[in-house]
């Protein structure tokens, strides 16, 4: 039975139950299941605070090169700013600080002095939660990335715009409108435009924070669909309310309670044999 | 935790439905409900300022439009009695004397050119140019036979303008007279009808005399430029060269004039339109004068216009990159200090600021002028200590406030997320705040602006002090001197006369008419404004 007032109290999760409730979603067989993938980024001993509330508690983790992996947990656990730490965009908010560990990203130390978060974000891009493309053509929202760059030659910007559109399944629906306005388009288009817009900066890593949000089924579907596409070339980390999608579309899962990494294991293992009885009760539903 | 508990729940109570109550009584106000009267209250006071504006447009009109028919019966008088057939001889009396202006203008650049770079001493320097005054002397005499036409005819004519003027005067006084039943003091007044044929006669008589004395007169310039002496200041040869030029020009429009005199009709009717285009169009604005008042808006118009100019091109930067700044750079304690400080300006009343000007600023600004490491400073250095240049400074000051206020609105409106999503593709904060923040703000900085310039078009007491209430258009053929000119602007002509005008009279309706301009162009930069946000709104979605 789900008890909503447990998680609002905060109060011990029920660890009652040790077997298994009926689930509600399958976790899919992947091609790249068998295959042992490098560790792209390495997060050790990670103390994060906003001002003097400290929201991120030593969290240690490895990600995957050319996976998916999917943040999940209840609401203001930490997925977003955990994520955000991924390409230091919470420089951009007042008294943040990292009081102790590291991000690695291929060995390297993002929070170091001498990274320029400038040339970071350029390797790691960012699709946020409800779509944001600007107030531009769609052509304009696309090339945004390298025009700030220095980058004019048209025909290098035409192929990047085509490329990077049909990356992100868009291409078809909006060749004919290029010069049109990135607001006129719908929904699930605008966060595709979204992702094309992030892709055709070619960064290595991708972020997503809830990108299907506020998406219907069939725009979530197409994402989806996008994001098995996008792992061959992208390492993707994607931060989700849906154990469906999370089940989908990952190949690992982190999952995260109060600030605290509880665990992180393949998706499988998360939704069919969690270690953790918090995990058990998340991902089943009893709570959050 | 109920995880167990699978008992089905209890069989409740039939619970008793409550009464479905859903009618209210309301207190009334006169028969109205609170939320009525709310409404009639808020709705009120929306069609008062809808009515007062109204009755302000239809005042103003009333007032100001009987200008035109008052106008063109001044015109009309000045036709009539011969002050325009005066007016033409004048104006060849003028070229020539602007071309003698032109001669002395070369003479002291050749004074200036021997002592400074000869060497010698003034009175070296006079008696080299010896035979140059000769020859600029014999030549300013040349329009002496004009010059005897135009102070006799000028008499003439004020005199039968004069004698109208009594006569209309006495006319009123006798209708007067008649209105309050006084018939024999209405007979007692005295009017002559002027037979303004007759009264004319003088004038048009001497066309001829006056046409062979014209001719006189160009024959003499020929005879006298033939025997132009060579200048000691050879650099300065160009300008003679000009100088005989402009002559021919001068000399060219003659035939011209003696066309005007020879066909001139005192009773041709003046064109209705010329009254309307006198006013907008007209570049001379003359009152109380013995001769003939002119009504003519571009110079005040241009007055108005330099000052803005001025205060927009140091305002906008100032206000645009304050917004900026403090939209974002600043932290929080500088968002407190300079967000009121600005809006402060505001505060200050615009009369101390122009006694600021008069006390200190245009002072200042003219010593700056002076020295002599900002001579490169077009229009500097400059003599008049007030002008358009010191009353446009002190009008950016009162124009910051609104720019910067509404400017960082219109910052503020953007979205975070456009700013997010800039950084998160790699933008730095400059690139962000040039292609992303300050775009999608664009219109609502440029409304911004456009309140700044409504807010400075309007301002009267800054330029009223400080703008040296010349009235004249600026001289543009130097260039960047025109803005460090006095100038009179159409709020400061409103304040300053508007007081000693006579109501009703012609004098007092221009004055109107300026105001209903004002009024206009201060109803077109709102409406502008209020589109262009409008347009601003639906680009951000
Ligand atoms: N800008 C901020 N300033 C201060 N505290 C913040 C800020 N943003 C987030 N927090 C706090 O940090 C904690 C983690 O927030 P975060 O946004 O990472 O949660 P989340 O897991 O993404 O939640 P959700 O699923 O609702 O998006 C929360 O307690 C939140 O209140
Ligand atoms: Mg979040």
């Amino acid at each position: 039975m789900v008890n909503v007032s447990s998680l609002s109290n905060a109060a011990p999760m029920d660890t009652s139950s040790a077997t298994p409730v009926s689930r509600a979603f399958k976790v899919p067989a992947r091609a790249t299941d068998g295959e042992k993938a490098d560790t792209l980024i390495e997060i050790e001993n990670f103390d994060f605070y906003y001002g003097a509330k400290q929201a991120l508690f030593d969290i240690n983790l490895k990600l995957d090169d050319k996976r998916v992996t999917a943040f999940i947990g209840p609401s203001g656990c930490g997925k977003s700013t955990l994520l955000r730490c991924l390409n230091r965009m919470n420089d951009l908010i007042d008294g943040t600080s990292v009081k102790r560990g590291s991000v690695k990203i291929r060995n390297i130390d993002i929070n170091t002095r001498d990274v320029d978060p400038i040339e970071l974000r350029k390797r790691v891009g960012m699709v946020f939660q409800k779509s944001n493309p600007f107030p531009k053509s769609i052509y304009e929202n696309v090339i945004y990335g390298l025009r700030i760059q220095g980058e004019t030659n048209k025909a290098k910007l035409d192929e990047v715009v085509e490329k990077s559109l049909r990356g992100a399944a868009l291409w078809d629906e909006v060749k004919d409108r290029l010069h049109e306005s990135g607001l006129g388009l719908s929904g699930g288009q605008q966060q595709r435009l979204c992702i094309a817009r992030t892709i055709a900066v070619s960064p290595e890593i991708i972020l997503m924070d809830e990108p299907c949000s506020a998406l219907d089924p069939i725009a979530t579907a197409k994402v989806e669909e996008l994001i098995h596409e996008l792992k061959k070339e992208f390492t993707i980390i994607i931060v989700t309310h849906s154990m469906q999608q999370a089940a989908r579309c990952s190949d690992k899962t982190a999952f995260f309670y109060m600030g605290k990494l509880i665990e992180y294991a393949d998706t499988r293992m998360i939704f069919m044999n969690p270690s953790n009885p918090q995990t058990e009760a998340y991902v089943s539903g009893r709570f959050g | 935790m109920s995880s167990a508990s699978i008992t089905p729940p209890p069989p409740k109570p039939p619970v008793q439905p409550k009464p479905f109550v859903i009618h209210k009584e309301r207190t009334r106000f006169f028969g109205l409900t609170l939320d009525e009267t709310i409404r009639a209250f808020f709705g009120g006071n929306a069609f008062m300022a809808v009515v007062v504006l109204a009755l302000i447009t239809i005042f103003l009109f009333r007032e100001g439009s009987a200008f035109f028919g008052q106008n063109r019966a001044s015109i009309t008088l000045y036709r009539t009695a011969g002050l325009e057939y005066v007016d033409y001889m004048r104006a060849q009396q003028e070229g020539h004397t602007a071309l003698t202006r032109y001669l002395f203008d070369i003479r002291l650049r050749a004074v200036r050119h021997l002592t400074e770079n000869e060497a010698l001493s003034v009175a070296e320097a006079n008696a080299k140019l010896a035979a140059f005054d000769e020859f600029a002397g014999r030549y300013s005499d040349t329009i002496e036979p004009v010059r005897g036409f135009v102070s006799d005819l000028t008499d003439v004519a004020v005199a039968i303008k004069e004698k109208y003027t009594i006569n209309e005067d006495a006319k009123t006084e006798r209708a007067q007279f008649l209105a309050t039943g006084m018939t024999a003091e209405a007979d007692a007044v005295k009017i002559a009808e002027i037979d303004f044929k007759a009264e004319l006669a003088p004038l048009v008589g001497v066309t001829p005399m006056y046409v062979e004395a014209a001719n006189g007169v160009a024959t003499a310039i020929n005879d006298v430029l033939a025997t132009a002496p060579a200048l000691p200041v050879p650099s300065l040869e160009s300008r003679m060269t000009r100088f005989k030029e402009l002559n021919r020009e001068y000399l060219a429009t003659f035939p011209e004039t003696q066309r005007k005199l020879e066909t001139w009709d005192y009773l041709k009717p003046v064109p209705a339109l010329d009254t309307v285009t006198g006013f907008l169009f007209g570049k001379q604005w003359l009152t109380a004068s013995f001769w003939q008042d002119w009504y003519g808006l571009v110079p005040l118009f241009v007055g108005s216009l330099m000052v803005s100019i001025i205060a927009l091109f140091l305002a906008v930067p100032l206000g645009v990159g304050a917004a900026i700044y403090i939209n974002q750079f600043a932290g929080l304690r500088e968002q407190r200090i300079i967000k009121p400080a600005i809006e402060f300006i505001s505060a200050i009343p615009s009369v101390v600021l122009g006694f600021f000007g008069i006390a200190v600023l245009g002072q200042a600004l003219r010593a700056l002028s002076q020295w002599e490491a900002l001579s490169w400073v077009p229009g500097f250095p400059f003599s008049e200590r007030l002008n358009a240049l010191t009353a446009g400074c002190l009008l950016a000051l009162i124009a910051v406030p609104t720019i910067f206020t509404l400017a960082e609105d219109a910052l503020n409106n953007v979205p975070r997320s456009f700013k997010e999503a800039s950084f998160a593709l790699g933008a730095s904060r400059m690139q962000t705040i040039l292609r992303i923040i300050v775009p999608a703000s664009l219109s609502g900085i440029v409304s911004a602006v456009l309140l700044g310039l409504g807010r400075v078009i309007g301002e009267t007491m800054v330029v009223l002090l400080c703008a040296g209430n010349r009235i004249a258009i600026p001289d543009f053929t130097q260039g960047f001197t025109a803005f460090v000119q006095p100038v009179h602007t159409m709020t400061g002509i409103i304040a300053q006369e508007m007081g000693e005008v006579v109501r009703g009279e012609i004098h007092y309706r221009a004055l109107f008419m300026v105001g209903l301009v004002l009024f206009f162009i201060a109803l077109l930069i709102n409406f502008l404004a209020q589109k262009i946000v409008r347009k601003y709104r639906i680009s951000i979605g």
